[in-house]
């Protein structure tokens, strides 16, 4: 027990993970709002309802239509009928001056409790062509330092995604950590075949046990996460499949180890097959993916890993949610090596 | 047969502890109960790992108890 303290880094990062991760509250977001479409030049009456909201003790809501920063309508009145729905009616200019018919306009609510919630392209705004009417109402400029400012430690609320964006610290981390064990296993596969040592067979077979087993969790989770998001626990998607076939081409280093009688041509074809597999695995995982269309974030023109989908807060637990489960991963096949260890010490005696 | 029992008892009560009061912010979409079932899933595929390593060490110590 000379080296426990990064097993003790393990726990008390992972603590932190689970702690921080699952405790720290959304942003205020708009959850729905009951219309699409305004008419121009007349009144729009939205019913909005809002996530992790105090409305009715904040004084001071304000809604916003957006078409661009310069070109913004206030809301003429909101009523609040609880913390998460309120009533909210613009009058909406006769034109929109842009020279087309019809504009999506982002929705913005305000105020001094929640700071800004945004929902983008809420409301498409159409020329009505058979009676334009004046009503007064002009487009003014957003004035962005009137706006109250967001409070506080927070997630981001993405529509869609809501509370499942803490499954990044979780289902994202552990394909990461998995990824780390496996280059870890490729370099004692690698050692075995330069020095022919039992024992970096050992330790390449006990951290390609462990990633795989962390290749299974990302997996499931991943499969709870569309179910929760795209509304299906597997879809034919490039990544969904790929990830799968190279899960299961590691699966196959389970089977072609077991079938190995004799120790030495196990330890060779073993280390072979595993540089193979890692090898297929890049092209599966990161490069076919990103040529072709793909729900999944981080392929075909999906970006991943910035924008508000992972932004600075996020990233706080994120990163040292990758090192709990590397190190988890590590302890693990520690474990697993030096069992290996001694079963063959008792074999021999 | 210990082991069955509690994961049984922990099923059935699992979503009456879940449901206590579930009008809240925080549960009012649903999609909570996504990232429980991750970090669930995440726990108990290790917890698999760590089953099967207990076997293997069980058998370590009785190849070791024949010996002796």
């Amino acid at each position: 027990m000379k080296y426990w303290w990064w097993k003790v880094l393990a726990i008390a990062t992972f603590s932190y993970v689970l702690l921080a991760g699952l405790l720290t509250p959304l942003k205020s977001g708009i959850y729905s709002v009951d219309k699409t479409k305004g008419l121009l030049g007349s009144t729009l009456s939205l019913h909005v309802e809002t996530y992790n909201t105090y409305m009715s003790s904040a004084l001071q809501n304000v809604a916003f239509l957006k078409l661009s920063d310069n070109k913004v309508i206030r809301s003429t009145s909101i009523n609040e009928i609880n913390d998460y729905t309120a009533k909210i009616n613009f009058e909406l200019p006769s034109e929109l001056s842009t020279g087309k018919n019809a504009e999506r306009a982002t929705l913005i609510i305000n105020n001094e409790v929640d700071g800004s919630m945004i929902l983008p392209n809420a409301i498409l705004l159409k020329q009505d062509t058979t009676l334009i009417k004046q009503n007064g109402a002009k487009w003014t400029a957003l004035d962005v330092a009137s706006l109250f400012p967001n409070k506080g430690f927070r997630f981001p609320y993405r529509n869609k995604l809501h509370e499942t964006i803490r499954n990044t610290f979780f289902h994202v981390a552990i394909w990461f950590a998995m990824f780390i064990l496996l280059i870890i296993a490729l370099v004692y596969s690698i050692r075995y075949l330069i020095s022919k040592d039992l024992q970096f067979d050992y330790k390449a077979a006990a951290f390609t046990n462990i990633s795989i087993y962390f290749g299974i969790i990302g997996l499931i989770t991943g499969a709870i996460w569309a179910k929760f998001t795209w509304g299906a626990f597997w879809t034919a998607d490039v990544k969904l499949n790929m990830a799968a076939i190279s899960v299961l081409i590691y699966a196959a280093y389970w089977m072609l180890r077991s079938s190995i009688r004799d120790v030495d041509s196990k330890a060779r074809i073993a280390a072979s097959y595993n540089i193979f597999a890692f090898v297929v695995m890049i092209p599966l995982i990161f490069i076919i993916p990103r040529l072709t269309d793909s729900l999944h974030p981080g392929n075909g023109g999906n970006p991943a890993l910035g924008g508000e989908d992972l932004d600075n807060s996020l990233r706080l637990i994120f990163y040292p949610s990758i090192i709990a489960l590397t190190l988890i991963g590590l302890w693990i096949a520690n474990l697993t090596y030096r069992l290996q260890i001694i079963h063959d010490k008792t074999l021999e005696e | 047969m210990v082991r069955n029992y509690l994961i049984s008892s922990i099923l059935v009560f699992l979503p009456w502890l879940v449901k206590a009061d579930s009008l809240d912010f925080f549960r009012s979409t649903g999609k909570m109960y996504s990232v429980v079932a991750v970090v669930l899933v995440l726990f108990i595929i290790l917890a698999i790992y760590l089953i099967k390593l207990d076997k293997r060490i069980t058998q370590v110590e009785q190849n070791k108890k024949h010996e002796s």
